[in-house]
């Protein structure tokens, strides 16, 4: 049987630069790997193209309604309902079922992973936030840098420095929209005080083009990102994957559900489903690379076991969501130049725990009005005439807690092969959350504690830590490089790996320590 | 040829004219139906035909219902609300073609009174009409 080099299970940000960091080796990357229907793509801005083109039916809703999802189903995001987004989620209830009471998440079976409708967030974690992590911020250092190089990272640096880190080949900041120009103009000028209370303001770190870069446009502006698949300006892993196959720096297999492996002399089977005839198949390699997303690499390392009894931890990040409101903006009109991407990052320290919380501040003119609509307090037409109007004025800041381990957040597989998933409820700080109201408040940014939702927990999709590195790991956790305790050729590179869960998107992370492992076992292979 | 349920077809209808002051485009009502048929087991309401029955003011019995909680009407509406917003003849409903502040007050100052309205409107008929 042909043995590869290595092969690497998944596509998304672990298994893109897991390949990645293998090139020169004879790599197979094997993948279930759904990709966006060879529809129509939407070209114009949002907003002229709802008013000029007279039916968007197909794109919006869907020829399958998919955009109803959540009027009857367990709700979604309202990225991933969208008709030509919806191949993201497309399959993962059947080909990979999950049972929970307290799971609200999806997984991704696409080529690329659930990064195709990622908010493009990039941060680097600092040596605090590496606290508990086998590796240090310098071993990620020139992956990182690489990594602003080969997918275009547009942001600035500024008040966030201190926790984002300096990094010098940043692209200029995407445009602020007039509501976010405005909030930061209001913010540095009450810069002290919101130092004094611990809270800082700057610009989002964006994987989004801001100039054109090796083959990609910049971004248009065009605010289609709740409806629009592979828009050139937003990286996702699949630009990677298919720069990869096409310099012939992998072979690529899609189709295929990994489900176990075992570990043989000098290299290592692993066993696939073909999602088409349904049969298994078997691939050889001296290394294999897991990068199926945190809770399906776990789900093959316990089916590879046959172990239906241990549960292992799992991460994800508690999520807050705080409605803010500007009065002087009430009536304005649309902005052209607005985006549905972050608009900009806030941080809050928790004096308690030393812990920053991390926010982002997105704009309310992306989605479907109808999304939203019954959530407001008045009767129909009222609601509508409020959104009309204050659409322009309002914007949501998300805050990422730091994810928090639990003996009641777990998962386990079962015997007929679902995976159990279950988190512990958080409740978020009250204490952080009304100290950035207050801030916000002071600034002119209208909003209550009342106000604050908290999504479920898995909805932040930010799932990490089942298989964490220790510095000497025990079953079921990994070495500094990767490598499966108790495994020779086993490595696992997604966020099944990470030791902990701070507030930041970790998906930069991934990447990064997708590409130092596949580096090393490069060197090594040679 | 229409393959479209006449209860369904009777429920947009109501709906559209109970919300918008006229009746549909015959393409929302073909897709209110095949939404029910494709999500919904392809029911009609026997609130909503009840409702039509005695002419009920959609928008005030909606909101007077969604109060407690939401229920069928709410999301027959909320169908029906996706289905037009993508339709360019509905944009003036969602977005503001011609913005202006003094409009935008003026607006927002009678959709807070409209709302009152609708609201004591739709407790009455709820209870008179034994909506519950």
């Amino acid at each position: 049987m042909d043995c590869f080099d290595a092969i690497v299970a998944g596509s998304g940000p672990g298994g893109a630069f897991a390949a990645y960091g293998l090139r020169g080796k004879r790599v197979l990357l094997l993948d279930v790997g759904y990709d966006a229907a060879a529809s129509p793509r939407l070209s114009g801005n949002v907003y002229d193209l709802r008013r000029t083109r007279d039916d968007l039916f197909p794109e919006l809703i869907g020829e399958n309604f998919e955009s109803l999802h959540n009027l009857h189903d367990r709700p979604i995001s309202l990225k991933l309902k969208s008709p030509l987004l919806s191949f993201v989620v497309r399959d993962w209830r059947s080909l990979t079922p999950i049972v929970s009471q307290t799971f609200e998440g999806v997984i991704s079976l696409a080529k690329g992973g659930l990064a195709n409708a990622w908010g493009a967030g990039v941060y680097r974690f600092t040596n605090r936030d590496l606290s508990g992590f086998p590796i240090s911020n310098d071993d990620l250092q020139s992956c990182y840098d690489e990594l602003v190089r080969h997918i275009g990272v547009s942001g600035a640096n500024d008040d966030l420095e201190p926790y984002f880190g300096r990094d010098e080949a940043l692209l200029p900041p995407l445009e602020l929209s007039p509501l976010f120009s405005d909030l930061l103009a209001r913010y540095e000028r009450a810069r002290d005080e919101f130092a004094r209370a611990g809270a800082f303001v700057g610009r989002a770190r964006l994987a989004v083009l801001t100039q054109p870069l090796n083959g990609r446009a910049a971004y248009e502006y065009e605010n289609l990102e709740f409806f629009q698949p592979h828009i050139p300006a937003i990286y996702t892993p699949s630009y990677t994957i298919d720069q990869l196959r096409s310099e012939g720096a992998i072979a690529y297999l899609s189709g295929r559900l990994v489900e176990r492996f075992q570990e043989r002399a000098g290299c290592v089977e692993v066993h696939t489903r073909n999602i088409e005839t349904n049969e298994m198949e078997v691939w050889r390699g001296r290394k294999l690379c897991l990068a199926a997303g945190t809770l399906n690499t776990a789900r093959i390392v316990l089916q590879s076991a046959g172990d239906y009894a241990t549960r292992l931890p799992v991460l994800d990040n508690p999520m807050a969501c705080i409605p803010i409101f500007s009065l002087r903006r009430i009536g304005a009109g649309l902005s052209l130049n607005d985006s549905s991407l972050a608009q900009l990052n806030c941080v809050i320290e928790d004096r308690d725990s030393g812990e920053p919380v991390q926010g982002t501040l997105y704009g309310s003119t992306g989605p479907l009005r109808s999304d939203v609509l019954f959530t407001l307090p008045l009767s129909f037409r009222s609601n509508l005439t409020l959104l009309r109007h204050v659409a322009p004025a309002g914007g949501l800041l998300m805050l990422f807690y730091p994810g928090v381990e639990s003996p009641r957040s777990y998962l386990r597989l079962s015997p007929s092969g679902e995976l159990e998933v279950e988190f512990a409820e958080c409740s978020g700080n009250p204490e952080i959350e009304g100290r950035i109201i207050r801030l916000l408040r002071r600034i002119g940014y209208l909003t209550h504690p009342a106000l604050v939702q908290r999504p479920g927990m898995g909805q932040a999709l930010h799932y990490a830590g089942s298989l964490p590195m220790r510095d000497k790991p025990g079953p079921y956790q990994t070495h500094a490089d990767g490598r499966l305790a108790g495994t020779a050729h086993v490595h696992i590179v997604d966020g099944a790996c990470f030791s902990r869960l701070p507030s930041k998107n970790l998906t930069f992370t991934i990447m990064a320590n997708a590409m130092r492992i596949g580096r090393l076992l490069a060197r090594g292979l040679s | 040829m229409s393959t479209v349920a006449p209860s369904l077809a009777a429920e947009a209808l109501y709906l559209h004219q109970g919300l918008f002051g006229r009746a549909p485009e015959p393409v929302v009502i073909e897709r209110y139906a095949a939404a029910h048929r494709k999500l919904f087991a392809g029911a009609g309401s026997d609130l909503i035909a009840r409702m039509a029955a005695r002419g009920l003011d959609v928008e005030a019995v909606e909101f007077a219902l969604r109060r407690r909680g939401r229920g069928e009407l709410t999301r027959k509406i909320q169908i029906l609300c996706y289905l037009v917003e993508v339709r360019s003849s509905y944009q003036r409903y969602f977005v503001p073609l011609n913005p202006s502040r003094v409009r935008a007050a003026r607006e927002l100052a009678a959709a807070a009174v409209r709302s009152a309205w609708k609201l004591a409107k739709g407790e009455y008929l709820v209870r008179r009409h034994g909506l519950l």
